[in-house]
């Protein structure tokens, strides 16, 4: 964020970048499922 | 043979009844009463009401799932429940015929979910009133269809005024209505209307991005931020004017009247509202073996069932007080008697409550999310599996113990969607575990938006219906 009130142009252009967020959809598929999983031990 | 009823079958019931029936149904008999015979997959119901999603893609029928699972389908409304030793049973009334049922039980586990309470705001609601919900399947269809009959107004030329968020100062569930004023921004922005509108966030919220869970953290270049600063961002840069510190009192035609923080009272206009009632629990009746009334010892005023929590604590105690929060779900006076999902009565708010000078209590109610209330369910059905082979719980899970993914979308389109990831743990926080300002676990703990989000929101939908569908390898589905 620039100003905290506005996304700047290079976040924007991450968020939509592809490749990038196939990388950040594998990453945050196994962090939430190893997470998860630990909570099925309770 | 144990007999296990479980009223309900939403996220908490009908997990519950899965892993019940996969435990126990061969030998022990296992029983859900439903008042609908449908599961419903909830999270969906936003895409439904902006029209991009069939009501039909996000329901299935429950009996052939049931009929494979060794589960015993009733298909009636819970109505009493006397739940004293000796003669334990439940009263419903079967769909269809309305003819009364009498179901006896061993263990109970009390699931239905919320009353949208539309009656705590006077003009508010769909049925009697003149705003929107997406809180149940016929109310999502009913705001589709009103949401398209205004954007053809807004084809003709004509700006209109949309307010969403929240229509009660105690409403919880923020995180829907959030999902929605996204949803509804990206879709007039598809339409080529989104300059017609003039979009505003209405919400109780003690500041932006609270979603009644006291705000959740976002670590940026190692700086650790409050996702308030975040949501501004979002809302800044899609034109959509926000309002918080805001409670609901009253709804008349095109006019919502609220009190703020300070006092103040004010008339918002509107033509197309979308906003979320109180919740209360289920009306049901308790009623003692000499036919008085046992609710005092069952549920709380607002109708959630009391369990194993520690009540009446006042905020800044519970917030310091982790232990505080429920465990095994089960009621203290009638140990075979369990509630779960947003039946059980949480022992208070997460987000800090306001009284304004006029004592009005503006205080998000906590959201016990569709993950909070599968864990719960699969802990209430893991402990009776326990009671009836070993006669000793083993399982337990505070909402300041677990973990909760949501994902917030924003635009569905798998090219150009776009949601905010959310990653919390604990749900609630653990001030003692945690002693950074948040009570939250900041490696876990985290938030994040792009296209990415767009793609899990979507694959969750299928996975989790896979999953409630009870298909091959489902139990390695977590909650
Ligand atoms: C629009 C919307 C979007 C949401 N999105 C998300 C999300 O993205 N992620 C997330 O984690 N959570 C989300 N939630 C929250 C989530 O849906 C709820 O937390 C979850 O549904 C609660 O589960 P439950 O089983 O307690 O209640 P419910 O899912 O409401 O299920 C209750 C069941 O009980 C039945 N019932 C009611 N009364 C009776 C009766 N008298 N007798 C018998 N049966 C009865 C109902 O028909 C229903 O089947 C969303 C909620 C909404 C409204």
């Amino acid at each position: 964020m620039q100003n905290e009130q506005e996304f700047s142009k290079a976040e924007k252009f991450w968020m939509n970048f592809k490749l990038y967020q196939l990388w950040r959809f594998i990453v945050l598929n196994a962090k939430i499922y190893t997470i998860a999983v630990q909570s099925k031990f309770h | 043979m144990a007999k296990v009823l479980v009223i309900g079958a939403g996220f908490a019931g009908h997990t519950t009844a899965l892993y019940l029936g996969n435990q126990l149904g061969r030998k022990h008999e296992i029983t859900v009463m439903s008042n609908r015979d449908v599961f419903g997959y909830v999270p969906s119901w936003v895409w439904v009401g902006v029209g991009h999603m069939k009501p039909e893609q996000t329901i299935f029928k429950l009996k052939p799932v049931y009929d494979r699972m060794h589960i015993k389908f009733v298909h009636a409304a819970a109505k009493e429940i006397h739940p004293d030793a000796g003669d334990q049973f439940v009263v419903g009334e079967e769909i269809g015929t309305g003819k009364e049922i009498r179901w006896s039980y061993d263990y109970l586990v009390i699931a239905p979910g919320p009353l949208l309470n539309f009656s705590g705001t006077p003009g508010l609601g769909p049925e009697n009133g003149f705003t929107h919900s997406i809180c149940s399947l016929p109310h999502a269809i009913k705001t589709r269809d009103a949401y398209m009959a205004l954007c053809e107004r807004m084809k003709k030329g004509e700006k209109v005024k949309i307010v969403i968020g929240t229509g009660h100062p105690g409403a919880t569930c923020q995180g829907a209505a959030f999902e929605y004023v996204v949803n509804v921004h990206k879709d007039l922005l598809k339409k080529g209307l989104r300059d017609k509108a003039d979009i505003l966030w209405l919400s109780n919220e003690p500041e932006l991005g609270d979603f009644g869970v006291n705000g959740v953290q976002i670590k940026r270049n190692g700086i650790v931020q409050k996702s308030s600063e975040f949501i501004k961002s979002v809302f800044n840069d899609h034109g959509i004017r926000y309002q918080v510190q805001t409670g609901v009192t009253k709804v008349e035609e095109g006019k919502i009247h609220w009190q703020n923080y300070e006092g103040e009272e004010g008339v918002t206009e509107f033509d197309f509202s979308m906003l979320i009632p109180q919740f209360k629990g289920q009306p049901f009746k308790y009623i003692g073996k000499n036919g008085e009334d046992v609710s005092a010892k069952l549920v709380n005023p607002a109708g959630f069932v009391l369990v194993d929590g520690k009540y009446g604590l006042p905020y800044p105690e519970l917030a310091q007080t982790p232990e505080a929060w429920p465990a095994q779900y089960n009621n203290p006076t009638y140990p075979n008697v369990f509630a779960a999902g947003i039946a059980f009565a949480p022992p208070g708010p997460i987000s800090k409550p306001f009284t304004n000078k006029n004592n009005l209590l503006i205080a998000p109610a906590p959201p016990r999310t569709g993950m909070v209330s599968g864990v719960i369910g699969r802990v209430v059905a893991m402990n009776i599996v326990d009671l009836i082979k070993t006669g000793k719980m083993t399982h337990q899970e505070r909402m300041t113990e677990m973990v909760a993914a949501c994902i917030a979308s924003m635009g569905d389109n798998l090219w150009d969607g776009n949601a905010v990831t959310i990653v919390m743990r604990p749900v609630v926080p653990d001030r003692k575990k945690y002693t950074n300002e948040f009570g939250r676990d900041l490696f876990i703990s985290h938030l994040e938006m792009g296209l990415s989000g767009a793609w899990m929101k979507f694959m969750l939908h299928y996975t989790f219906i896979w999953k409630f569908k009870g298909l091959f390898g489902w139990k390695l589905i977590p909650e």
